[in-house]
């Protein structure tokens, strides 16, 4: 049981270039009900990740209120609910094996040490990473630290899933077999789940919704639901056609509306 | 898969030996070299102002013999270990201010800067007219010569931390005490490594100055001892015998630490 409420009146970031402050994300309404798979869609730059840090209590500086469960994110930004987050880029600990990192997420979160192992080989093996646990991350492909990455944010058996473009640097095989994975997960745990990514075909593969982003400032520019029956097919033009509908609003702003 | 994996770890077994053997064939072929160097240079100059190997060697049995080299060596390590330990607290702290805090930065990074470009012999100089010619006075020298350099090892090691992987723990709800000393630790170590070396060399070279100018005993001292009686085969047996056991310390301790705290890197040491 885990929901998302978020209410984000505006957020600045000051830099030396912006010492005013950069409006990157201007009035961010919205909700992710229990067990939904919501896809946040939009330009680079637009506020995407912006997004996620907040929801993941990375980033407090903003005004407005985000709440899981109908609680505001508490003081330190700690979670009443277990997150998976899988982030840009891999962060995944340079001078510890795959394993090591996996159980490093596990102990943090409270996972009985007893359940480490068996949790993390099961993973492993989903990503397609049976046998890589020894490896340190720089032995590895890009690719294969994002699905270890991947395999550490569903080990901890998150309530609430936050992904950033998790399969944006995996080749087209690799990317359709984790989306499936990742529906598979969602379907028998249902999990909630917000999923950032730029590629409209993915997102309407996968969401219940689909919000799609304005270029920076970040606003909600649409909202859609995806009516399309489960499970999904890659090859079914409805799906397609639903695709070129949210490339459509991505690239032409208004028309959609 | 399995076949692949096996593979790998062969080939990783297989070539660290071989890359430590390597090493060490090599280091000791340096080493010879660099003594038959000595020895002729010893040959054609004249063993009167260059001694040879062999004498430097004797005097140093000799004195040990005697008992003379642990009493000096216990003294100035005495001071070292001391200098280094207080420079180590003052330039540690002075390193996480400066990294954490941009006020700290402001604040303290012109007088560490200044700090290094003073001469440790100023130092000496002022603490002992202060202080008067004793220990507090040579470790009070010695540590605030040092302390600049380590600060800014540390300064740079604060600075260079990654804070997306310090956030990455924190979205797992790893606590405080567990990101500090799982994700930003390992993080700054090898800039604590460095300081170690850094501040281990500058100390030496400090106490040995302090003990020439205001000590009676320690292996400075014995330097300047031996210089004023002109005896080169002592100038060169203080100055071996220490060596030596400044190499066993990289060697035996700083070396092996760093391998086994950085195993995971690609290939650094070789
Ligand atoms: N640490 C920062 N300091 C200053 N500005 C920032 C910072 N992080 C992000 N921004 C600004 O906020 C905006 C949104 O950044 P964000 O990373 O959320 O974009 P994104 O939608 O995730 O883009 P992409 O698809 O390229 O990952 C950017 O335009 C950038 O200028
Ligand atoms: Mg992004």
């Amino acid at each position: 049981m885990a929901t998302i409420t978020i209410d984000i009146i505006s957020k600045l970031f000051r830099s030396r270039a912006y010492p005013e402050g950069l409006l990157s994300l201007d009035n961010i309404r919205f909700g992710v009900a229990d067990r939904e798979f919501v896809c946040l869609v939009g330009p680079s730059g637009c506020g995407k990740s912006t997004v996620l840090n907040l929801i993941g209590g990375l980033d407090r500086n903003y005004t407005g209120r985000i709440e899981i469960d109908s609680r505001p994110l508490s003081h330190d930004g700690s979670h009443p609910v277990r997150v998976g987050y899988v982030f840009q880029e891999p962060r995944l600990l340079p001078w510890l094996t795959v394993r090591k990192n996996i159980y490093f997420a596990l102990e943090s979160i409270g996972v009985p040490h007893s359940e480490w192992r068996q949790r993390t080989e099961t993973w492993l093996e989903k990503v397609g990473l049976a046998g890589f646990g020894d490896s340190h991350p720089h032995e590895l492909s890009g690719g294969m630290q994002q699905r270890s990455a991947i395999a550490r944010a569903f080990a901890v058996d998150p309530e609430i899933l936050l992904m950033d473009e998790p399969f944006s640097g995996l080749d087209e095989l690799t990317a359709r077999s984790m989306r499936q994975q990742i529906l598979e997960l969602w379907d028998t745990t249902r999990k909630t789940v917000l999923f950032v990514t730029h590629n409209s075909f993915e997102a309407s593969y996968l969401a219940d919704r689909i919000l799609v982003m304005s270029p920076r400032p970040g606003r909600l520019r649409q909202e859609m639901k995806v009516e399309l029956p489960r499970p999904r097919n890659y090859e079914s033009s409805q799906l397609f056609e639903f695709s070129v509908q949210v490339t459509r609003l991505l690239t032409h702003g208004g028309n959609g509306m | 898969m399995a076949v692949a994996d096996q593979a790998r770890t062969q080939a990783s077994v297989s070539r660290k030996p071989a890359l430590a053997w390597e090493g060490v064939t090599y280091r000791l072929v340096s080493v010879l070299l660099m003594i038959a160097v000595w020895q002729a240079i010893s040959l054609l100059v004249s063993p009167k102002y260059v001694p040879g190997p062999m004498s430097t060697v004797m005097a140093v049995a000799k004195h040990a013999a005697s008992g003379a080299l642990w009493g000096h060596f216990l003294a100035t390590i005495v001071r070292m270990v001391s200098s280094f330990a207080l420079a180590m607290i003052v330039g540690v702290a002075a390193g996480i201010l400066m990294g954490l805090f941009r006020r700290g930065e402001q604040m303290l990074d012109l007088w560490v800067m200044v700090g290094l470009t003073i001469p440790g012999l100023c130092y000496v100089i002022v603490s002992f007219l202060w202080l008067g010619l004793n220990d507090r006075a040579a470790i009070l020298a010695i540590s605030w010569t040092t302390f600049p350099s380590i600060a800014i090892n540390i300064w740079q090691g604060v600075k260079a931390i990654d804070q997306r992987l310090v956030d990455m723990a924190r979205v797992f709800r790893a606590s405080r005490w567990r990101r500090t000393v799982r994700v930003v630790l390992p993080q700054v170590l090898p800039y604590l490594m460095a300081a170690t070396r850094f501040g281990l060399g500058v100390v030496w070279k400090v106490t040995v100055l302090v003990e020439l100018l205001g000590r009676s005993d320690g292996i400075g001292y014995m330097l300047n001892y031996s210089f004023q009686m002109f005896n080169m085969a002592d100038v060169f047996a203080w100055t071996l015998s220490f060596t030596v056991f400044m190499v066993i310390i990289e060697l035996g301790i700083l070396k092996p630490l760093e391998r086994k705290l950085f195993r995971w890197r690609p290939e650094i040491s070789g």
